[in-house]
């Protein structure tokens, strides 16, 4: 009796303080989602013109070449993005996590690109890339590596890799600050133990860092995978998807297919099935890495 | 024979040692390379984006290119004011962003202490779906809502930012709130609570005081993500008075004539708001992402 009106009194204590919280997810999120997914059967203007035309745009979308390429350059950017990230994240995170002088002056610079909105990273580096007067092709003068003016975003690998290496810049420091987190949870002691038997830094690292660290690894890389899969900002100011849609990411196309094309039923489709792409990616990956540590 | 013996046992100590102190050093040189390499990669960027602005349009296309500008002006500052109303996107930017932070801040800071504290029905599947909200593409809601904002009205007017914001802040304050609460002790509110309204008063007045720290983490996290947003101000506004920051200088590449001295110059203007939250709240803003990533 005791224990089931105490249950009953923790309930609603609970939905007292969670509930308004909710309200606003299911009005925000939940509502807006499933309207997405009946647009995504419609064909239509979004004001007048409503016309119910099923599962159309998915058979569309599955038999479209192009749309396979948008999927295919989507992934190759995320993944590039998402393996730069961890591993100069996690590299960063072990060199500032020792004992050495001026460690934390170099904390708070790498921090930094973090701190910059998307918006003025794009900016930036589009205007040092620029094929007139930009920093880039000055150095590359300056150094003799180049004879006439490189127009790194105007070619199609070109503009891929620095689309990629910009995200890069400003995507690591949340893993670095991840991976340091993790990191304080890892005792102390395991690593004197480890250097009394004589392990060398890698070895510890191999042993000690990476096991302790392999729960926040999981949870960085399915929250990297899913930001960088649907980013748009950065690529959207630098090349708009360009050249010959080396760049372009789902993002571009569903935000170009509603805005450019005023195809709203096409662009929500798309954005249903990056929504599938991305919960069975993480599901995979949660159970990789979890069988990986039994 | 047993002198031989120490003296080999010595110097395998010595060889040791001198190994030690060679993995050592190249450990601090690879380390200190590298340190030095990101700082040159970090600073390089900033600092040309600085010249750049302090320089005027004709120095911007001198040849050989000056890293350190021989004639400093803040024509760019100033211009940038009256070509376009940049002070007006400040304004929005602030209203939109503030408003957000403190709509999502308030009812995180509620849910994330009730997830942390009772044990309710539907709890774990709450915080599954917290998770996995970030999975959700944003741009899966840019076609509900603009259809939405268009219904009721809001296309082109700053309310609708600010509801899209508080739409993706909320499951990420939440989650930083609820690991926040969890590593503060359950003795403190349980012996004290009664009933809901004891409850309450107990949140209010032991919670939350002892919490600061927490709160002013995840609304630092809640008004960067806010003033970073772009996209979804880039679909709803329209009309040059009501962009944001982020919008205003992003659509400056768009024009025929792309400046970079005021372009630069705007992007530095946008940096100020992040700029004094580093300056300021630096460590609040480490503990608070430990807070929140770390603790089950």
């Amino acid at each position: 009796m005791m224990k089931s009106a105490f249950a009953k009194r923790e309930s609603r204590s609970g939905y007292i303080f969670a509930g308004p919280a909710a309200l606003f997810m299911f009005a925000l999120v939940i509502y807006p989602m499933a309207y997405g997914i009946f647009i995504s059967t419609q064909k239509t203007n979004l004001i007048d013109e409503w016309e119910f035309v099923g599962a159309k745009y998915y058979l569309q979308l599955i038999s479209d070449s192009a749309f396979y390429d948008t999927l295919t350059t989507t992934t190759l950017f995320a993944a590039a993005v998402v393996i730069g990230n961890m591993v100069l994240g996690l590299l960063l995170a072990v060199i500032v996590n020792q004992k050495i002088p001026m460690v934390n002056f170099f904390k708070v610079v790498l921090m930094l690109p973090w701190l910059f909105p998307e918006v003025v990273v794009g900016l930036i580096w589009k205007w040092i890339f620029s094929p007139l007067f930009g920093l880039l092709n000055h150095l590359l003068f300056t150094f003799n590596l180049i004879e006439t003016e490189t127009d790194v975003l105007g070619r199609e690998t070109t503009a891929f890799i620095g689309v990629v290496f910009v995200c890069i810049w400003k995507g690591y420091p949340i893993v670095m600050l991840m991976m340091m987190a993790g990191m304080k949870n890892i005792p102390q002691e395991r690593y004197e133990a480890a250097a009394i038997d004589g392990a060398n830094k890698w070895q510890q690292f191999r042993h000690i860092t990476l096991p302790g660290l392999k729960p926040i690894i999981l949870v960085a890389i399915i929250l990297e995978t899913a930001w960088w899969f649907k980013h748009f900002t950065i690529i959207w100011l630098m090349t708009s998807g360009g050249p010959a849609g080396s760049t372009e990411t789902v993002s571009l196309e569903i935000y170009l297919q509603a805005f450019t094309n005023f195809n709203f039923g096409r662009a929500a489709a798309e954005s249903v099935i990056i929504l599938v792409i991305l919960m069975v990616a993480s599901l995979i990956y949660a159970r990789v890495l979890r069988d990986e540590s039994e | 024979m047993r002198g031989c013996y120490v003296m080999n046992q010595n110097k395998q100590k010595l060889g040791v040692m001198s190994n030690k102190k060679t993995s050592q050093f190249v450990t601090r040189f690879a380390s200190y390379s590298v340190l030095v390499l990101m700082t040159a990669l970090i600073f390089i960027p900033i600092l040309w984006m600085i010249s750049t602005a302090l320089k005027s349009e004709e120095d911007i296309w001198d040849t050989p290119i000056e890293i350190i500008p021989s004639e400093p002006t803040l024509y760019n500052f100033k211009n940038l004011w009256s070509t376009h109303p940049f002070l007006q996107y400040l304004e929005n930017s602030l209203i939109v962003v503030c408003s957000a932070t403190l709509i999502s801040v308030c009812i995180s800071t509620f849910a994330g202490y009730g997830i942390s504290r009772f044990n309710f029905r539907g709890r774990s599947t709450y915080m599954a779906f917290l998770l996995a909200t970030q999975l959700f593409p944003s741009i899966m809601l840019l076609i509900p809502y603009y259809k939405i904002f268009m219904t009721v009205g809001l296309i082109d007017n700053i309310s609708a930012l600010i509801i899209t914001y508080v739409s993706f802040t909320i499951p990420l304050c939440t989650w930083m709130m609820r690991g926040y609460f969890a590593g503060i002790s359950k003795d403190l509110d349980q012996a004290a609570a009664i009933d809901d309204a004891g409850r309450i008063k107990v949140f209010t007045s032991v919670i939350l005081p002892i919490a600061w720290p927490g709160v002013a983490a995840t609304a630092i996290y809640a008004f960067i993500a806010g003033w970073n947003e772009y996209l979804f101000a880039l679909s709803f506004i329209n009309t040059d008075t009501r962009k944001t920051v982020s919008l205003g200088i992003g659509q400056l590449i768009g024009e025929y004539n792309i400046l970079w001295g005021e372009l630069m110059a705007g992007a530095l203007y946008a940096l100020v708001p992040m700029v004094i939250i580093f300056i300021f709240f630096n460590r609040y803003m480490v503990s608070g992402l430990s807070a929140g990533a770390v603790k089950e």
